[in-house]
């Protein structure tokens, strides 16, 4: 049974190994910080605008290149272009296509008479023949000016002014051959360019970034006041690789390393060292695996936070070597046999814990579950099926074995006395004041860890670009194409007053773009209307007899208006078809306050299929509202390991469970002292707490009075703690937040759980 | 060998020629920072059988702007500054105001009419590639071909005649329709008035 089980683990083992091959050969590591988030199951919609949004920008990089003079910045963004064409292979810039322009006039010209600015409109409506004619001989007699079409197409020159609230879209405008913007002091040239590696394959090693750097040093070095903004999803990729490289390599080699000494340290055999590290990179190796064909794509995350199992799945191979040494290497099999239930029911705890932080709809925590649970298994197995093959030699007890084993008979035990019982009300006093000032805090930039120079730029490349924010938008749907751009009208309408305000800059919508069926006739007779006095005062004027131009008689539908070039700018705004209904997104440009933000949600209520949709706000309230679910939860599983241990351990049961509560409120009370607020991702540190605390306890009730427990108990507690310590180092918030949970009430559960032990000479499991 | 020098000796006569010109006419240009005088306009459009003509005054402050009055076949006015393009029409009420502040678009056309009334040759060259003689004693003609995209997309060619002054202005326009202007009585004198200097303030 014994050698079948061993030979099932090493075929799983090989087939593991096989598949890690394979896995880093193309590893597919996500680094987008969106993925972590969670779906929105009840509005489908929601969420497959967010993804439009989002998608397309995967590798673009938008530079802006400023001086005090256009010359000057005309200089810069040279040197700039220069510094990015070195590696070709690396960048190339986007061509901005001069043609695409041309190509959307000639696609509109046919159906100019019915694409009106609301103040066109309104003057048109209103105007007398005499404004009317005289506003088209005025234009005629003009010295040559910017026109678009022939006279008798556009008699009143109503055109250009649509393209410009067209062009008002964007803060770039076209100057000497390149994109200008002014604002903020100076004059910006505008640059995108593109990676030409996949953002999935782009590595630790930065090299997007120190292009861009260089480029931004040489415009600093070469152009007096010259200055250099860039963002782009490349940058934060880079970004997010190299720390998480670095993380990964400070928690996972730290407490390997911390792990092995240990051993070294209390064996003084290399076969331990060899075994428990054996274990450990078998149960990385299986967790990857598992992670990796359960999920689509690993985040890289995930592999920080799975950096912290070393310091946990080592606790299967103290176990074992604690109580085997010293004894005969025949007695391995009944040793083992006799650990299995306590390293059974540990092992269960913690799985079960880990597997309820995959409870909340966080991909991304889910993962990290699953990567966790799978790599407990895997080291458990390991230690199980071949420890006891494997270890053949002797090991007899080492000085420093000794003397932690006996340091548990000197370990302060907690017994009815009025000293203790003082020590208690002092602590609850002071938790109780922890709890009072303990604060809560559920943003989502807590999953966020990007450096804040990256963070800046894009702040300042939005404002000067006042680009549309991807995070705050109008969802706005209908049963027909035709009411979602209806809808929209009724929107823009509310939302002018906002822009009229400077609330906000203004909006884009696809309706400016395309105009309602219905307007698009209204528009068409009014300006046939109006243009026709025109062009009758004029021939009146002249002595000659011009026409009006003729235009087209059907309507312009969304499907040929999407397929044109035209509709480039535009395009992604419009969702289409999903499920029964239509939808497109109205976006917002110099959103910048997020105290304006309840006005805008205010502007579309009451009006049908207009849904605000401010995601910061919605993942805000959904890390809340997880915080207290988890936090329910948490209650509810103290309880069920209560009972679990009490199934087990009878009466003594709260020697094992009491040190993890306390571990809990005071770690609760630290926070609350040190103002560190407490977040879904604390709570979720808590629940794994619960499931590893335990541990310790069922570990020294299992094995009263065996200094060899105590032994295994003080590793795993060093190892574990410095694992989650280590995470504690992050950059990302959430995982710093965890690593510091663990390690406060890991300190407070493993301090505690020898202060509950046994009376000496008591046993409860016969 | 001789002939290597020959040819080096043309390429310096050419690059030489083309300064020259632009020098030459800058010479004989005088630079004047006012400018005022009437204007004949017969602008050619698609359409029209019979070329449109109109006529009225014109004053060219080099530091304010241009103030381009018609009178016949109608009254109305064209106001010019560096930021920004305002024309009325004396009846009916037609008005119309533009802010070439934020379109570089209109600046630059705002800086071309300024170049082309004044006869800014090293401004015009900056966006045109000039051709052109120097006439008589006192003459010159220019040919410009717009060398950024912006203005072809608006003018095929521009052709300037002149001596002290500008005397003439053709423009061609890429659509088809043409314009030519013809500029009498020239002066750098009387100054601006306060009805004109307060137009060009708006």
């Amino acid at each position: 049974m014994r050698s079948r089980l061993a030979i099932l683990w090493t075929l799983v083992v090989l087939a593991v190994g096989v598949h890690q091959v394979l896995f880093w050969r193309s590893a597919r590591l996500d680094t987008d910080v969106l993925a972590l988030l969670p779906e929105d199951e009840q509005a489908p919609e929601v969420d497959a605008a967010t993804r439009r949004l989002t998608d397309g920008a995967g590798r673009e990089l938008v530079m802006l290149v400023g001086a005090p003079d256009w010359a000057s910045a005309q200089r810069a963004a040279d040197v700039v272009t220069a510094e990015l064409s070195r590696d070709t292979a690396l960048l190339a810039p986007s061509v901005v296509d001069a043609s695409a322009l041309e190509k959307a006039v000639e696609f509109y010209r046919p159906y100019r008479d019915r694409l009106l600015t609301p103040a066109q409109r309104d003057w048109l409506s209103r105007a007398s023949a005499d404004e009317l004619g005289g506003t088209a001989l005025m234009k005629l007699y003009q010295p040559a000016g910017p026109r678009l079409t022939d006279w008798d197409a556009d008699p009143l020159g109503l055109w250009p002014d649509w393209w410009a609230a067209r062009a008002a879209e964007s803060q770039a405008r076209p100057h000497d051959g390149r994109l200008w913007l002014s604002g903020e002091g100076r004059e910006w040239v505008l640059l995108t360019w593109h990676s030409q590696v996949s953002a999935f394959a782009l590595g630790a090693d930065a090299r997007i970034t120190s292009a861009v750097e260089r480029a931004r040093a040489a415009v600093t070095a070469a152009v007096p006041g010259g200055r250099m903004v860039a963002a782009g999803v490349p940058l934060y990729a880079e970004a997010a690789a190299a720390q998480a490289s670095q993380e990964m390599s400070t928690i996972g080699l730290g407490s390997l390393l911390a792990v092995l000494l240990l051993v070294w340290l209390t064996f003084r055999s290399l076969r331990p060292i060899a075994l428990v590290g054996v274990s450990l990179v078998l149960g990385c190796a299986v967790a990857l695996s598992v992670t990796a064909l359960l999920f689509e794509r690993v985040h890289l995350l995930t592999l920080v936070f799975g950096s912290s199992l070393v310091g946990v799945a080592e606790d299967y191979g103290f176990h074992y070597f604690a109580a085997r040494q010293g004894k005969p290497p025949e007695e391995r099999g009944p040793l083992m046999r006799g650990l299995l239930p306590g390293m059974a029911l540990a092992l269960l705890t913690s799985v079960v814990a880990y597997l309820a932080l995959g409870m909340a709809p966080f991909p991304g925590l889910r993962q990290m579950a699953v990567f966790s649970a799978a790599g407990l298994l895997g080291a458990f197995l390991t230690v199980v099926c071949w420890f006891p093959r494997l270890d053949t030699g002797a090991l007899p007890v080492t000085a420093f074995a000794t003397r932690v084993s006996a340091s548990l008979l000197r370990w302060p035990r907690f017994s009815s006395t009025k000293r203790w019982w003082l020590a208690a009300a002092v602590l609850a006093v002071a938790v109780a004041g922890g709890l009072w000032r303990l604060q809560s805090r559920d943003d989502v930039r807590q999953l966020q860890g990007a450096p804040a120079n990256l963070i800046a730029d894009q702040r300042e490349l939005g404002r000067l670009l006042g680009l549309p924010s991807p995070a705050q938008f109008f969802l706005v749907g209908g049963e027909s194409e035709e009411q979602v751009l209806a809808r929209e009208v009724e929107l823009k309408a509310r939302l002018e007053p906002l822009v009229a305000d400077k609330v906000f800059t203004g909006y884009r919508a696809m309706s400016d773009w395309l105009p309602t069926a219905a307007q698009q006739l209204a528009d068409a007779e009014l300006s046939a209307r109006a243009e026709a006095r025109a062009v009758a005062a004029v021939a009146a004027a002249t002595g000659e007899a011009p026409a009006r131009a003729r235009f087209a008689t059907d309507v312009l539908t969304p499907a040929r208006f999407l397929s044109s070039p035209a509709a480039q700018a535009i395009r992604q705004q419009w969702l289409g078809q999903l499920g029964t209904k239509h939808y497109s997104v109205v976006m917002l440009r110099g959103l910048n306050d997020p105290s304006v933000l309840p006005r805008l949600a205010d502007a579309a209520r009451g009006l049908e299929g207009v849904r605000w949709v401010d995601k910061t706000q919605e993942i805000s309230r959904l890390l809340e509202r997880y915080r207290r679910l988890m936090g329910g939860l948490l209650g509810l599983g103290y309880l069920a390991v209560l009972l679990t241990l009490v199934a087990r351990f009878r009466r003594e049961a709260w020697r094992a469970w009491v040190p993890s509560v306390l571990g809990t409120l005071i770690t609760l009370a630290v926070f609350g002292w040190t103002g560190e607020p407490l977040q879904l991702f604390s709570v979720l540190g808590l629940v794994l707490l619960l499931g590893m605390g335990v541990d310790y306890g069922i570990f020294m009730l299992e094995h009263p009075g065996e200094g060899s427990a105590w032994l295994a108990v003080a590793l795993a507690g060093v190892s574990t703690l410095l694992s989650f310590g280590l995470l504690g180092l992050s950059a990302t918030p959430a995982l710093r937040s965890f690593g510091l949970t663990m390690l406060v009430g890991e300190v407070v559960i493993w301090l505690l759980t020898p202060c509950f032990r046994l009376p000496p000479g008591k046993d409860v499991v016969s | 060998m001789k002939r290597l020098v020959l040819l080096v000796g043309m390429l310096l006569g050419m690059t030489a020629g083309a300064s020259d010109l632009v020098a030459g006419v800058r010479a004989r240009l005088e630079d004047a920072p006012l400018l005022r005088g009437e204007f004949e306009q017969k602008k050619t459009v698609a359409g029209f059988k019979k070329p449109l003509v109109s006529r009225g005054g014109f004053v060219l402050s080099r530091e304010k702007g241009v103030l381009w009055d018609t009178r016949v076949p109608f009254a109305s006015t064209l106001t010019l500054t560096r930021t920004s393009l305002s024309a009325e029409q004396g009846a009916g009420g037609a008005a119309y105001h533009l802010d070439a502040s934020r379109e570089p678009a209109l600046a630059a056309m705002n800086a071309l009419l300024f170049a082309l009334l004044s006869g800014d040759v090293a401004t015009l060259s900056t966006r045109f590639r000039v051709e052109g003689e120097l006439v008589g004693a006192d003459g010159w003609k220019l040919a410009l071909t717009p060398t950024d995209a912006g203005l072809a997309r608006v003018f095929r060619s521009i052709r300037l005649e002149g001596d002290r002054f500008v005397r003439s202005v053709r423009l061609e326009e890429t659509r088809g329709d043409s314009s030519v202007i013809q500029f009498d009585k020239l002066a750098k004198a009387p100054p601006l008035s306060d009805t004109e200097a307060k137009r060009l303030a708006k």
